[in-house]
């Protein structure tokens, strides 16, 4: 065990079992499943993700490139976490990812082998390879060798929410700058959230030893956040990551509400994911470790300075029993010293610097420590980590240590204010990028800014968040900032150790080498953003946040350029991977969207109805009964009684629209290609639609109730649409209109009543009084009337059907009411209740238009309307539908087809050919819109659009349908293959 | 691990209205909600250049003010909600046809429809109402900021919503009745862990 | 993005379906050249990248037709108003009808 006696932020007196590799383990409440295993000796974590070398924890936080991990098992395992950023629970199991058959013995390590064909370029280069290449090698061998943890083969079963807060100022990170920023902006009043991917607030506090107001550090973060969670008007959320920043002040982050126990708590979701929408924010996000490159540099045991530091302090963990230091900076020189301060030896201090600030050097010597300056690590050796090649002032030497804690300096975590695509900018001083051009209303704090030093942290963040405040107009009062000592930061920038020996990683989690960056310089990719492409550095699931600094500064060595003049790539959201179960919420499985129920829903459900999706609708589609095995059957037999007596459907979805006022006539001859100002009352019409652009947008039928009343039905699937175009007419085109319109869908239930015997049900079900024989309601007429004893109703005789038919409005709550009631009136008549499928065979046979044919690219023309445009009037897209190409004669046209052998069935899709023309595009003559399998003739008739096909009738054309293997003799017939007269709907 | 509770959307079937019960935490009601029957509703609209005089209409025959805004106003069992500029929505809990009754005192001032039917109320009481909303909606219901009286039209998980706050505690909200299932399923699943009381008839 | 609705208060963009430009008017269609000003109207449409004059429609709020000015590289909003308003503004009471030669 390497568990320290004293010390940490961990709960001694909670112990945790955990499992890794399926060895069981202890840790305590605190830990994270890196530093439990550290704790345990557990030094090798995982294998690389292209050529399966040995990798062990580099980093403490959300940075780490190697521990990767699965966590829980079967339809909870999830791949590819973090285990430094995975909070230990009691019973986790962990199993590490992408090795077999184990992690110790991994045969795949022989991609290593390979390294010269899996380097830089490697993908765009396999394009080059014969095909075969890749049928045969890259895809079966490689793709399986190289790839990350084993996706869950069963579906989440916990659940996921969204929500919606918003707030005056949002404080990203609750280090020493975010606690002090909300600190100022809470004790103003302002409403504050402070959130923190931690779950413990305090940031770098908790991983240091520093004193702010004589106590350590981390009970200052304490404090502060009690006093901070005791503001009503301040949220604290941990466990919380900001991962993006969108438009408006709108901010994405995760919330981890379940992820640190083994399964949510009763009726909590695994995860939240919230919209926060803040006037102000503060990024307070802290700095990244960056490592230097060199030779042997992802061998276990090779770690971060501040993350062997952090699992001292924090998690009172020794990752090593001997440790060597590697630096560029001053602040690695402070992580030494608590090291040794642990107890832990610390064989040496080897600095890039020929000369570092004397204190510490002086310091360092009384503890004991070598320093070595003017030094660099040129090798390491050992599975895992047991010495270091160093050279120091030009002597070489090699140094026994389990443990090498490197720091190349910190990288401010700017990748936020990269969101609005603002280009982070160099600073010298600090060999780091900072915030360049931020989001707007986003100011950034502390070490996220480049002020690393604690100090400056706690002064900026207070100032920032005051002038968040102050500038919503909340009085602030500054809180006074604790005084600390100033610590140096003194840095030099240094980043790849030229003549080191064996691979240097650059990118570990991709498995980028120094030599990839060469090769890509070599072959011309260059500027960052090829650079990037070409050797997938910094597009990991990491983004880079250990290796691009470095990567970049390597190029700019190879072209001479300097950093500034190099750039940098930047960083698009989301900061940290999101689940796609998260992004989802409440909307999955048949909860994706809204589903929206009919008034008859459950009284077609107790009919045994079988439903379909139209749209957000769900819809009776048939109602087969005991002993039909095939939906055709029942069709069939819906379509025969609604022909022979009478049936009902519920046509509630369509579209209805009230329209009121003087001037309704004129709107509606404006958007109606026909005339409605002259309908008379009492009457309806049938109306068609256009785009501006000519094309036909809707149809239905309108029916004048009232002088100045008229109700527009619609399409069920353009329902929303038409009703934004009324409004788009009255408000923009035409606000000299004086219309109101109001959606009446929901309001009435509509019921279709068709067939031969329709009158006779209908009398039996309205109030004495309603007329509705053929002088009282005569085909095309419209009445209000009551039904049911005093149920208020609208009365219109209309038929998709081509049968006597008649739509039956009433209030929606008496919609089942009705259905029931007709049902019982048409007893007699063996009334049958039909869906959706024998409609659609019934306006086929009559040859109505449906959404096949209102397919956005049909004018009115072509579907055989053009008669009934007016000339005598504008109206929306009558200029447009006169452009030359959609009065071709040569534009398909609406026309019905049947089959020339009668048995052979009709598929819509299929293309029509001239007898004997090649299947090519050019012969293309149109298409087949709609089929149907018509109980009436016997076989299968169609709809299309077919090249001057209304004067084609009677001729035979090709119907050919590559995909499914169609290609048959078609006859051309007249649309309508019923009643062509209409007799029986005018009966 | 053993599942020791399970989701209720897990076994209520997609496609009926939840029915009446208690849903999530047992021992808790952050959230209750009751479905509200024979509210009869209208919209109104004036006709053009008519506003002033309905304004007045309203005021002298049925004490009522527009709100100007998205705004709800309560006059005895009456209330009005701005819905947009010149429309409002009316509501009685006592009149069986406030269409009716706003036509009579309009006569040709107004349009007006009927729209009883097309919604349904749901009054919604608790701690927890603004937290439940909040993991749909994307308006700010903060109780410190949506004030009793506030009215929003709005989105609710996708779905389109009228609410407004009645009093301190008191929520109302008025969906399309085709939506009814499918809002209820995200008020059970949102408020679960809160403890969810839905009372069908109220 | 948050959309300010001038009659709902600051909304977001998810309840509002996006039409684009709102500076065309539609053209009198009783002109000798209509179908030459109707194929502008129709299709041509600047792309500008800055200040943009836009058309949304708040469907999930009041159902208006909101004349938004949009910055198309920022995205940030710096105004918006209702239809009509934004008519009675420009000066252009009513969109063309026959007859109408304005």
């Amino acid at each position: 065990m390497s568990r320290l006696a004293k010390g940490g932020l961990i709960d001694r007196a909670r112990s945790l079992a955990f499992t890794f590799d399926g060895r069981s383990y202890g840790g305590h409440a605190g830990d994270t499943l890196a530093s439990a295993l550290l704790a345990n000796d557990v030094r090798l974590v995982g294998r690389s993700f292209k050529y399966h070398r040995p990798r062990g924890i580099v980093s403490a936080g959300a940075e780490e490139p190697n521990a990767l991990v699965e966590l829980r098992a079967g339809a909870r395992r999830e791949p590819n976490t973090r285990a430094t950023v995975a909070e230990l629970f009691d019973g986790l199991d962990a199993q590490s990812q992408n090795r077999w058959p184990s992690l110790d013995l991994d045969l795949l390590s022989v991609n290593q082998l390979l390294s010269p064909f899996l380097g830089a370029g490697f993908y765009y280069k396999t394009f080059m390879w014969p095909a075969a290449f890749w049928e045969k090698v890259y895809e079966p061998i490689i793709r399986r060798a190289a790839g990350l943890g084993r996706m869950a083969e069963a579906a989440d079963p916990d659940h996921y929410e969204k929500a919606s807060t918003f707030c005056d100022v949002l404080v990203i990170g609750a280090g020493p700058a975010g606690l002090m920023a909300a600190l100022a902006a809470g004790r103003a009043g302002a409403r504050v959230i402070l959130a923190d991917e931690d779950f413990l607030t305090g940031g770098r506090l908790n991983a240091e030893t520093r004193e702010i107001d004589g106590k350590p550090a981390a009970e200052w973060a304490a404090r502060v956040t009690a006093e901070l969670a005791s503001l009503p008007n301040v949220r604290l959320m941990t466990r919380t990551t900001v991962f993006g920043v969108y438009d408006s002040g709108t901010y994405g982050a995760l919330e981890r509400v379940a992820d640190h126990l083994p399964v949510p708590p009763p009726f909590q979701p695994r995860q939240r994911l919230w919209r926060i929408h803040a006037r102000r924010a503060v990024l307070a996000a802290g700095a990244t470790e960056r490592p230097v490159v060199f030779g042997g540099n992802d061998r276990p045991g090779v770690m971060l300075a501040g993350a062997v530091r952090t699992y001292v302090n924090r998690f009172a963990v020794a990752p090593g029993r001997r440790v060597a230091v590697f630096a560029t900076n001053d602040d690695a020189w402070r992580g030494a010293l608590d090291i040794k301060a642990a107890g832990i030896e610390v064989a040496a201090i080897i600095d890039v610097r020929r000369a570092v600030a004397a204190s510490l050097v002086q310091q360092a010597k009384a503890e004991g420590i070598r320093t070595l300056l003017d030094g660099r690590v040129t090798a390491t050796h050992g599975k895992l980590l047991t010495a270091i090649d160093i050279v120091a002032d030009g002597r070489p030497e090699r140094i026994a240590v389990d443990t090498l804690a490197v720091s190349g300096g910190w990288s401010p975590n700017v990748h936020l204010t990269c969101h609005h695509g603002g280009k982070p900018a160099w600073n010298g001083a600090i060999a780091a990028f900072v915030p360049g051009t931020v989001p707007p209303l986003l100011a950034v704090a502390g070490a996220a800014s480049g002020a690393f030093t604690l100090g400056s942290a706690l002064t900026d963040g207070a100032a920032q968040g005051a002038e968040a405040a102050e500038a919503l107009g909340f009085p602030v009062p500054l809180p006074d900032v604790p005084a600390v000592a100033e610590e140096s930061v003194a840095i030099a920038p240094f980043w790849h150790v030229a003549d080191s020996r064996g691979p240097a990683f650059v990118d570990l989690q991709n498995d980028v080498t120094a030599k990839d960056i060469s090769i890509a310089h070599k072959e011309g990719f260059r500027s960052v953003e090829h650079l990037k492409r070409y050797t997938t550095l910094g597009m990991a699931t990491d983004q880079g946040r250990t290796s691009n600094v470095t990567g970049l500064a390597i190029m700019a060595s190879l072209t001479g350029a300097s950093i500034p003049e190099t750039g940098t790539t930047i960083f698009r959201p989301p900061y940290t991977p999101v689940s796609l179960g998260a992004l989802g919420g409440h909307h999955r499985g048949k909860d994706f969207r809204a589903v929206r129920l009919t008034p008859t829903h459950e009284w077609a459900k107790a009919r045994g109805a079988v439903f379909i999706e139209t749209g957000a609708w769900l819809r009776a589609q048939y109602f087969p009964r005991p002993g039909e095995t095939d939906w055709l059957e029942s069709v069939n037999r819906e379509v025969k009684a609604v022909r022979a007596s009478v049936g009902l459907i519920d046509v509630s979805t369509f579209g209805k629209i009230d329209l009121q006022g003087p001037d309704v006539g004129t709107l509606l001859d404006r958007v109606y290609i026909n005339t409605f100002s002259t309908l008379a009352i009492g009457k309806a019409r049938y109306g068609v639609m256009l785009r501006e652009d000519g094309l036909v947008m809707d149809d239905g039928t309108t029916a004048r109730l009232a002088p100045e009343h008229y109700v527009m039905t619609t399409t069920t699937a353009n329902a929303a649409k038409v009703y934004q175009h009324l409004e788009f007419c009255l408000q923009v085109l035409w606000p000299d209109l004086d219309v109101a319109i109001a959606s009446v869908s929901e309001q009435w239930a509509q019921i279709a009543l068709a067939g031969p015997r329709a009158r006779d049900v209908l009398a039996r079900v309205v109030d004495a009084g309603v007329d509705v024989s053929h002088e009282g309601l005569p085909f095309m007429g419209a009445m209000e009337g009551s039904v049911l004893g005093g149920v208020k109703a609208r009365l219109f005789r209309l038929s998709f059907s081509g049968e006597l038919g008649f739509e039956i409005a009433v209030p929606a709550r008496h919609g089942a009411e009705l259905a029931q009631a007709l049902m019982n009136a048409g007893e007699t008549f063996g009334i049958t209740p039909y869906g959706i499928e024998a409609l659609g065979v019934m306006r086929i046979e009559k040859g109505h238009v449906s959404g096949n044919e209102l397919s956005g690219q049909t004018t009115a023309r072509d579907l055989g309307f053009g008669r009934m445009a007016s000339t005598k009037k504008d109206y929306i897209g009558r200029v447009m539908a006169g452009r030359p190409g959609l009065v071709d004669p040569q534009r398909p046209a609406f026309v019905g087809f049947k089959p020339v052998d009668p048995s052979q069935r009709l598929r819509a899709g299929a293309h029509f050919l001239k007898i004997g023309a090649a299947a090519s595009l050019e012969n293309d003559e149109g298409y087949m819109t709609s089929v149907a399998h018509s109980p009436h003739l016997g076989h299968w008739i169609g709809l299309g659009l077919l090249q001057r096909g209304p004067e084609r009738i009677g001729e035979r054309v090709r119907a050919y349908d590559p995909v499914r293997g169609g290609d048959i003799e078609v006859e051309i017939c007249a649309p309508g293959f019923i009643d062509p007269e209409g007799e029986r709907l005018r009966g | 691990m053993a599942e020791h509770w399970s989701h209720p959307l897990d076994t209520l079937p997609f496609d009926t209205v939840p029915p009446a019960g208690h849903y999530g935490v047992a021992d808790m009601t952050g959230v209750a909600a009751r479905r509200i029957e024979g509210l009869s509703i209208a919209t109104l609209a004036p006709a053009r250049g008519a506003e002033a005089a309905i304004t007045e209409t309203m005021r002298q025959a049925l004490a009522m003010e527009l709100p100007g805004a998205s705004r709800a106003v309560f006059a005895g069992a009456r209330t009005l909600i701005g819905t947009a500029p010149g429309r409002w929505l009316a509501l009685s809990s006592l009149d069986r046809d406030i269409a009716g009754t706003l036509r009579a005192a309009l006569g040709p001032l107004a349009a007006i429809t009927d729209q009883s039917d097309a919604f349904i109320a749901l009054d919604l009481a608790g701690p927890k109402v603004a937290d439940t909303l909040a993991k749909g909606a994307l308006i700010d219901l903060d109780p410190r900021v949506f004030l009793p009286g506030m009215a929003a039209t709005t989105v609710l998980a996708h779905i389109g919503i009228t609410l407004w706050r009645r009093e301190e505690a008191t929520w109302r909200l008025l969906v399309a009745r085709s939506f009814e299932a499918a809002l209820l399923r995200f008020l059970v699943s949102s408020a679960a862990e809160y403890g969810f009381e839905l009372d069908a008839r109220g | 993005m948050r959309i300010p609705c001038p009659y709902c208060g600051e909304r977001d963009a998810h309840e509002f379906s996006y039409l684009g430009d709102a500076t065309p008017a539609r053209p009198d269609p009783a002109a000798p050249d209509a179908q030459d000003r109707f194929f502008d109207y129709v299709y041509l449409r600047d792309n500008p990248a800055g200040a943009h004059q836009e058309w949304w429609y708040h469907a999930y709020g009041c159902r208006q037709w909101v004349q938004v000015e949009r910055n198309t590289l920022t995205h940030a909003v710096a105004g918006a108003r209702l239809a009509r308003d934004a008519r009675d503004a420009a000066g252009d009471a009513a969109g063309n009808v026959p007859g109408d030669a304005s």
